[in-house]
């Protein structure tokens, strides 16, 4: 293995034109990307996390050469995604999961031994790693069914069969747990965090932070087409800082009463929340010894108030960074 | 740089397209669908076409030939565009590209399938025509005939190849062929003798390789035959250029065609 990083991208901006109308005469002008640098290095995780729309999935597809960037230079095992695609095609899997994307008619393991020829796996190898790559997922039993029978779980499973067959230097998984079930998606984390200890680098997306700190050496922040933080588990726990986290729930909130809870001393931010009837303030405190009693007293006209301290969570830095973004 | 000790895989044109003839035969078995368009429709044109030239002999082998070009020409439309449509929504296409392959080779996999279950329609068009006949229809000349049937699969091939490469640009394909499937049919005759269709509508047919391929296969088993009216030998020469074309643009289409896609982004889309 070398030190040269598995992924390095360079300014990386994607524009998308999509027309609409019957003369596609209304162009709209997407920015999914707005210069993106990025650096992975071999062996490890990294997590790009981001709410819906932040472009995860365009970047995805330029590292792994589905889509050119509109500018930008990015490299991966040191070939040039837009240059040398085959040879890097060769090289790295990707799994893009979901329902759609396999042969519905045939069977997994027939859906397993073409790809396995597309790319090349050697012949007297083949129906060995197949199984294998089956068995690694767990479909054994189901491998010779026809593919539109499975659940939504075991069809994401077989994309990562899929993925890893051709045994790549680096995998990209966009969203590889989402629409899971919980025993699902616990299942799918716990293959990838095994792919690891096979030398794999991996690069995975996702829109949990629980579970890009679960999985993520490193974690990449990205919100509307921009990188906003990039950083290890521990130095985005940082910047929390000293904080401290205060939560406020009852049915609806004054104005007034919104106010003066941000007046108090001490308190750097107060985001609220609607979650049916119910009202939460969520209330940042970045210094001083602000406690419950005195948010207690800006709310005193609610009966049926509660109020409870918390410790600053990473999903609250992650929600400030992409809340910060936003215009 | 990197080097890593696992044995590296080597993609090759020959495997890839073979791969891809075994999951059109895979898909072909396990759809029963498929069977209407390529054994029933056949049979169904041979019926027809039977009954249409009724009593006129010397057309059995028109009437073969018609019915037979109809059920590959629809085959080659289907199979090769369609399958890439059917790419497109099952949301195959993306994974596919993004092996080492190139897609021309899957897609050439799909068109050998074609040819050989075009074959097998055009089979079962003469087993039902000789049948209801009584008689086995004698050929004018039977070694030009053969090299003129490989020929004009060739030609059939190229059309696929051109249909293809469209439906890996753009969802929309599918008006382009509709058109052309009754173009073709019409044109060439395969429905009604030429003889009484008006003349402008021999120029649209003129623009699919198949169409040259199949009057100069008349030519050289119906005695007599008058078609297009130019003869064999400028059949022979219009084919061969229309094939050059079609392959020509093949070739430029699918150069271009897998870097647009990537330019565009639209290859998740159905
Ligand atoms: N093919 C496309 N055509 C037009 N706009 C697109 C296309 N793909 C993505 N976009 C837009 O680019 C932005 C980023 O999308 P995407 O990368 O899919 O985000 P994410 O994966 O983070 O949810 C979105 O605004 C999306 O609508
Ligand atoms: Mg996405």
């Amino acid at each position: 293995m070398s030190f040269a990083p598995a992924i390095e991208a360079r300014g990386i901006t994607r524009v998308f034109q999509s027309r609409k109308g019957f003369f596609h005469q209304d162009v709209t002008r997407t920015e999914a990307l707005r210069g993106v640098d990025l650096t992975v290095d071999a062996g490890e995780i990294f997590g790009l996390l981001g709410p819906n729309g932040a472009g995860k999935t365009t970047l995805t597809k330029i590292l792994t050469t589905l889509l050119l960037p509109t500018s930008g230079i990015a490299r991966v095992l040191g070939l040039d995604v837009t240059k040398d695609t085959e040879r890097l095609r060769a090289r790295i899997g990707l799994v893009l999961g979901g329902e759609r994307g396999l042969y519905n008619r045939i069977s997994a393991r027939e859906n397993l031994r073409y790809f396995a020829d597309l790319y090349g796996v050697p012949v007297a190898e083949r129906d060995r790693r197949v199984t294998e790559v089956l068995e690694w997922v767990g479909l054994t039993e189901a491998a010779d069914r026809r593919t539109e029978e499975y659940s939504r779980g075991m069809k994401q499973k077989l994309h990562i069969a899929r993925g890893i067959l051709h045994r790549p230097e680096v995998l990209f998984l966009d969203e590889p747990t989402i629409g899971l079930d919980p025993k699902s998606a616990r299942e799918t984390r716990k293959l990838i965090r095994s792919l690891l200890g096979q030398g794999v680098t991996i690069f995975l997306t996702t829109h949990y932070m629980f579970e890009a700190e679960e999985l993520c050496h490193r974690i990449g922040v990205l919100s509307r087409g921009r990188l906003v933080a990039i950083d290890t588990v521990a130095g985005l726990r940082d910047l929390v800082g000293g904080d401290r986290t205060i939560e406020a729930e009852d049915y609806g909130f004054e104005d007034a009463e919104l106010a003066a809870v941000r007046h108090l001393p001490g308190v750097s931010k107060v985001v609220h929340e609607e979650y049916g009837p119910v009202t939460r303030l969520t209330i940042r405190v970045r210094e001083g010894d602000l406690g419950v009693d005195a948010v207690r007293a800006c709310l005193i006209n609610h009966g049926g108030l509660q109020v409870r301290e918390r410790r600053t969570s990473l999903e609250d830095v992650y929600l400030d960074l992409v809340e910060e973004e936003a215009p | 740089m990197a080097t890593v000790s696992v044995p590296r895989a080597r993609w090759s044109g020959r495997r890839s397209t073979l791969a891809s003839v075994r999951l059109a035969i895979l898909t072909f078995l396990a759809d029963p669908q498929w069977l209407i368009p390529s054994m029933i429709a056949p049979i169904i044109f041979g019926f027809v076409s039977y009954e249409l030239f009724l009593g006129s002999p010397d057309l059995i082998v028109y009437v073969i030939l018609g019915a037979g070009m109809m059920s590959m020409w629809g085959q080659t439309l289907y199979g090769s565009g369609w399958a890439t449509g059917q790419d497109r929504n099952l949301g195959t296409l993306e994974p596919t590209i993004s092996a080492p392959t190139p897609y021309v080779f899957v897609v050439l996999g799909r068109i050998l399938w074609n040819v050989v279950s075009g074959l097998i329609g055009i089979a079962l068009v003469f087993v039902v025509v000789v049948a209801a006949m009584g008689t086995v229809p004698s050929i004018d000349n039977p070694l030009a005939f053969a090299v003129l049937f490989l020929f004009t699969m060739f030609t059939l091939a190229a059309v696929g190849t051109v249909f293809a490469a469209a439906y890996v640009y753009t969802r929309y394909a599918g008006f382009i062929q509709n058109v052309g499937e009754f173009a073709f049919y019409i044109g060439t005759g395969c429905m009604f003798p030429i003889i009484i269709l008006p003349f402008w509508t021999n120029p649209i047919a003129l623009i699919f390789p198949p169409s040259w391929a199949l009057d100069a296969l008349r030519y050289a088993s119906i005695p007599g035959y008058v078609g297009f009216g130019w003869g064999m030998g400028w059949d022979i020469v219009g084919g061969v250029a229309t094939t050059a074309a079609y392959l020509l643009i093949a070739g430029l289409v699918f150069e271009r065609v897998e870097r647009h896609v990537l330019e565009v982004g639209n290859l998740q889309e159905y």
